[in-house]
């Protein structure tokens, strides 16, 4: 990527330009002082220049270490609670410099903007100049080209006029566009005809398809923003849900998302099967896990059945499903005062960092009489007694206990705010039980002054879903493909220009004299190039020569010649 | 499927004996620093223009070249020269063309001969190991932190070994060789993990896409970054010769490449390197879509994994903006590396996230 | 020239901003604004709808917990109270002394109630309601059909969620979230066209 701010700085452009004359400068400040329009025009300048644009990718850089050391809002609200619980001074600070949603933050958004209009500034008008310079010739051949980086000089037994065409032939046929003394005036210059060939055009193409292509990863990231949403769903097997507000767990719509926008699909959780490694270093690590579904597009729809994978999601109604994990929900059946049934049924418990799946959960019973019940309590799939605390020794369960601790009382959900079905508010009740009970599969806990039962009647897995849309996913993914390719484009091209002149010698001869100017990418690399593509011209002037006609055929000895050291 | 135990001990086999081979060729080319032949290594092997007389004269077989520094028109296979001969009096002057490769190994001297083949062998080697422990545990071999860091140091050593013979720049062998040496080493015995299998989570093709795009671009990274402190070492000399601190001609400074091209080298490896990366960051958002549900998320090393994109891209930019060329560009690009660094060892490892797969406890 | 270019590319930058902006703005704007629809006391979440802009109430046909079949077009003649809760769901459980107070007091009047149980089980749908004295029928709607249903036509975003449906069979009031004594009554006495 070269610097093209300044035209006068590239001698590049400057020695080829000298003909057409046109070298921009800044402009003089008025006298008077600048003046708003110029101040606005000097900081579009200093915006749009490779200094600025460097500092604002440091700024990027450097802006984004927060958001990957602090706990951020959105993934990990958490892990925020716990460093405000932690860090209680300092966290209220940071949460006002917004580095607990780094990358929501307006200052991030800022840099990224700043960088971005810096991109457009410059990449518009250099779009407009390559559009303009598509058709361009090459420059006129300079006089002298020995001055040139690199040069050649050597003496062939063909006329001059002669010796132009059939360099300029072979110049063409290396893909370079040409430009003779016939081409774009000038007075032909019989003496010293010459050839001009440049090549190498795309890089620059290749260069703004590479930025232009960032500027659409930003759009397609908008349009997500705007258009698509998340939901999760937590789904015990057996159960349905369907793609509505009120049946999912969380919804995260994108700003311009209302929850009639969600697909009218339903979704069933038929079965659940995980597998684990049951011997050897890795003993306990799951080896696969898959989800049976069965779904229906909208509703009255045909019933199809899928295999929901990790890796591996469901595409309906424009959404997609994915698997993201699982556990344990344990089924009790509560029986209470007066002897009647008042919960039946699977609840799902969540395992925590206590490993191999121990799950903790509550079970809530508000229409028990006297009194309202509630248990805490864990489920352990593979239950071992060390020390007298239950341990689960594996993930899979192949001994499931659970234990309780039995709570009556006001649970607090008659009035009020909503309550999180994974958390117990004891305030308002007494514990019935002193110790956690522990039940195997059929076992019963008898609560004491007649308040109830409570039955173990077995278990059956969840899977956490997460449900998604995302609009500009595959814009993105375009516009990223986009990105790689100019990459590469720009990288592998190298824009440079050969001159050949010939001047008729004494004896029917001429001196061919080439020159050569890479643009400077500093990359090198041009000179092996120049070398073998004089060596080349020799060889077929040579042969032109030889061959007593100017015969414009290369030579295929010479080609081969070529094509050795070009392989090197 | 059942691990193949046995192939995995043919892999660590292979691995330590790519370790003493690399060490040997570390030891040649720092013998060649010591014993060999004095001169400045061309990248491009472009030699010193013959005069024409001698080419002319060289004609059909190139035969009776000179024992130093032949021009070379004619090719080694022997074809004659189809030169019809210049007109009596005027000396082409004429840029002279690459040499061969091999030739250019065996006109650079014993050491350096040695100490190609021996990293040659070392490469093989090294291969042969990366491509068992594959083989046996039935998918691509860099599914944890040991096996990433046999898998970039192998792609960095053939990358380097390419980098040698194309721009016979054997005298950074030492430097980078060594410090393949060193990880490879420091991966054996820190943190080896035997031969396993993975995680359902990444169990899937786009594993092998995106990590391996990923472990070739940070081998590439990886010579970089050797190459840029060595071209910091000799700029500071340089400056040091320069403010009358250090005496002229140091032994090994004059051996290396020029600060001109040891720049231009450097800037061709991040050049090769950053599509590699940029391509493994957009594989790694198509997984992370298809695992995860979002095709980006901030995640920790989602995150360090765009700095360092970004470091490597102001490196570019550097590069090309008056006052940033030279020292300053260079300390990006090892910032860069820094970045890269840090995302491997301290972010996969201890910041949780949904990326913890290093398989160190 | 250059400068009258650079002045075109800003000219057309702004003129498709300007138009960005203007698309956005319309559809947000375009988004909300209905006709036929008025709000009780201000109250966004209590929604009347027009007689003409009412829109039709999907049919069902589902299982009772107490396990027999119950369709709500057979209710067709008659206005019904539809409402969907949980027993799992505060606010529902905080309006449910409310609806079986009223449901008692508009029995004669003919206005019957209708529950949709939402993610329940049959065990502790039936315990809330001999709780708090609903005497009125409720369906199962375990495989969120019904819910699915209802939100193409009205937007229920949750739990629970009182309707209105008049003697046609359209849905003429809606309580979107939990709904008061006299919030509920004033809806009723509006579609009925007396006070209870």
């Amino acid at each position: 990527m070269t610097d093209v701010r300044i035209p006068e700085a590239d001698p590049f452009d400057a020695a080829a330009d000298e003909q057409d004359g046109r070298l921009a400068g800044p402009p003089a400040a008025a006298p008077g002082g600048l003046g708003l329009a110029g101040w606005l025009r000097w900081a579009w300048r200093q915006l749009t220049s490779m200094r600025v644009a460097l500092v604002l990718l440091f700024l990027l850089a450097v802006g984004s270490v927060p958001g990957s050391i602090l706990p951020q809002q959105g993934t990990d609200a958490a892990g925020v609670q716990q460093y405000y619980a932690a860090h209680p001074a300092l966290a209220p600070w940071l949460s006002r410099l917004g580095l607990f949603n780094v990358f929501g933050a307006p200052w991030f958004a800022a840099i990224y903007l700043l960088l971005f209009a810096s991109l457009v500034g410059c990449v518009v008008p250099r779009t407009f100049r390559l559009v303009g310079s598509a058709r361009a010739l090459p420059p006129r051949a300079p006089r002298h080209l020995t001055r040139l980086p690199h040069s050649a000089e050597y003496s062939v037994a063909l006329g001059p006029q002669d010796a132009v065409r059939v360099a300029g032939q072979v110049l063409a046929g290396h893909g370079f566009r040409l430009r003779g003394p016939a081409d774009g005036g000038g007075s032909p210059d019989a003496a010293e005809p010459w050839v001009s060939a440049e090549k190498g055009y795309l890089r620059e193409v290749g260069n703004l398809l590479f930025h232009l292509a960032l500027l659409g990863v930003l759009v397609s990231v908008a349009l997500g923003g705007l258009f698509g949403y998340k939901a999760d769903r937590l789904l015990v097997q057996g159960s349905t849900f369907a793609d509505t507000a009120s049946d999912l767990d969380e919804f995260y719509p994108g700003r311009l998302v209302s929850a009639a926008d969600l697909g009218p699909f339903t979704i069933t959780l038929d079965s659940f099967e995980a597998s684990y490694i049951t011997s050897g270093s890795q003993r306990g690590q799951p080896s696969s896990f898959d989800a049976q579904v069965s779904y229906t597009a909208h509703p009255g729809g045909p019933v199809r059945s899928d295999q929901l994978e990790v890796n591996r999601p469901l595409s309906v109604d424009g959404a997609k499903v994915y698997l993201i994990g699982h556990g344990y929900a344990p089924e009790f059946r509560v029986t209470d005062g007066r002897g009647q049934v008042v919960y039946n049924g699977p609840t799902p418990f969540i395992s925590g960092s206590s490993g191999n799946f121990l799950s903790e959960g509550v079970v809530k019973v508000p229409d028990a009489q006297p009194e309202q019940l509630g248990f805490t309590g864990i489920f352990v799939p593979t239950a071992v007694d060390v020390d007298g605390t239950l341990q689960s020794a594996f993930p899979a369960a192949d001994n499931p206990v659970v234990s309780l601790i039995a709570y009556a009382g006001n649970l607090g959900e008659n009035s009020g705010p909503a309550q999180s079905v994974y958390q117990l508010d004891t305030a308002g009740m007494h514990q019935l039980t002193a110790n956690p009970q522990v039940l195997q599969v059929g076992q019963s806990l008898k609560l004491p002054n007649g308040q109830g039962t409570l039955t173990f009647t077995g278990y059956v897995p969840w899977v956490s879903l997460a449900i998604t849309h995302d609009p500009g996913q595959i814009p993105a993914l375009i516009c990223g493909i986009a990105a790689l390719g100019g990459l590469l484009l720009s990288f592998m091209m190298r824009r440079r220009r050969v001159f050949v002149r010939a001047r008729a010698e004494s004896g029917g001869g001429s001196t061919v004299r080439v020159g050569g100017l890479a643009r400077t990418d500093a990359s090198g690399g041009f000179e092996a190039e120049f070398a073998s593509l004089a060596d080349e011209l020799r060889s077929v002037h040579r042969a032109a020569a030889a061959g007593g006609q100017a015969d414009p055929e290369p030579d295929p000895q010479s080609e081969a010649e070529h094509r050795q050291h070009e392989g090197k | 499927m059942p691990i193949n135990l046995a192939l995995g001990h043919v892999s660590n086999d292979f691995m330590i004996a790519a370790l003493l081979l690399y060490s040997l060729s570390v030891l040649a080319f720092a013998g060649d620093f010591a014993f060999g032949r004095p001169r400045r290594t061309q990248p491009t092997a472009v030699l010193r223009p013959a005069k024409a007389a001698a080419m002319a004269a060289v004609g059909a077989a190139g035969a009776g070249a000179a024992s130093a520094i032949p021009a070379s028109a004619s090719p080694a296979a022997g074809a004659p020269a189809v030169n019809s001969g210049p007109p009596a009096g005027t000396p082409d002057s004429m840029p002279a063309l690459a040499v061969p490769p091999l030739r250019a190994i065996r006109q650079a001297g014993r050491w350096v001969q040695a100490a190609m083949a021996l990293a040659a062998a070392g490469v093989s080697a090294h291969t042969v190991a990366v491509v068992t422990r594959g083989l046996a545990v039935h998918r691509a071999p860099w599914g944890n932190m040991y096996e990433f860091v046999t898998a970039l140091t192998c792609f960095a050593a053939i990358f380097f070994l390419f980098v040698m013979i194309r721009y016979r720049a054997w005298a950074l062998g030492v430097f980078v060789m060594g410090a393949v040496v060193v990880a490879l080493g420091l991966a054996e015995t820190l943190i080896y993990t035997a031969a396993g299998d993975l995680v359902p989570a990444l169990q899937s093709y786009w594993l092998s896409i995106h990590v391996t795009a990923m472990t070739v671009a940070t081998g590439i990274f990886f010579v970089a970054a050797v190459l840029g402190c060595i071209y910091l070492a000799v700029d500071r000399y340089d400056r040091r010769v320069a403010a009358g601190k250090a005496a002229p001609g140091n032994g090994i400074v004059s051996r290396l490449p020029s600060i001109e091209q040891l720049d231009r080298l450097t800037y061709r490896t991040i050049v090769f390197g950053f599509p590699v990366w940029t391509f493994g960051v957009i594989a790694g958002a198509i997984w992370a879509d298809q695992a995860w549900g979002r095709y980006w998320g901030w995640d920790p090393v989602e995150t360090w994994a765009f700095i360092t994109w970004v470091l490597y891209a102001a490196f570019l930019h550097a590069r090309a903006t008056a006052g940033w060329r030279g020292r300053r560009a260079h300390y990006v690009q090892l910032l860069g590396f820094a970045s890269l660094m840090f995302n491997i060892l301290v972010v996969q490892v201890f910041i949780a996230g949904l990326h913890s797969y290093a398989g160190v406890s | 020239m250059f400068r009258g270019k650079r002045r075109a590319v800003v000219l057309v930058a702004a003129a498709c901003t300007g138009a960005l902006l203007a698309v956005v703005l319309l559809a947000g704007w375009a988004s909300g604004g209905n006709s036929g629809v008025s709000y009780l006391d201000g109250n966004t979440n209590a929604v009347l709808y027009a007689t003409g802009h009412r829109p039709l109430a999907p049919d069902f046909t589902a299982s009772t917990l107490t396990g027999s079949r119950l369709s709500l077009s057979s209710y067709r003649g008659r206005i019904v109270v539809l409402n969907f809760w949980g027993s799992w769901c505060v606010p529902c459980r905080a309006e449910a002394p409310t609806l079986a107070a009223v449901s008692g007091q508009y029995q004669r009047t003919g206005v019957a109630f209708l529950g949709v149980d939402v993610r329940d089980t049959t065990a502790s749908a039936e315990a809330f309601e001999h709780n708090f004295g609903i005497t009125y029928p409720s369906v199962s709607d375990s495989s969120s059909q019904i819910t699915l249903a209802f939100t193409a036509v009205v937007p229920v975003s949750g739990t629970p969620t009182t309707l209105v449906i008049d003697r046609t069979g359209r849905i003429a009031a809606a309580v979107f979230g939990q709904t008061t004594y006299s919030e509920l009554t004033a809806m009723l006495a509006t579609v009925t066209g007396k006070a209870g």
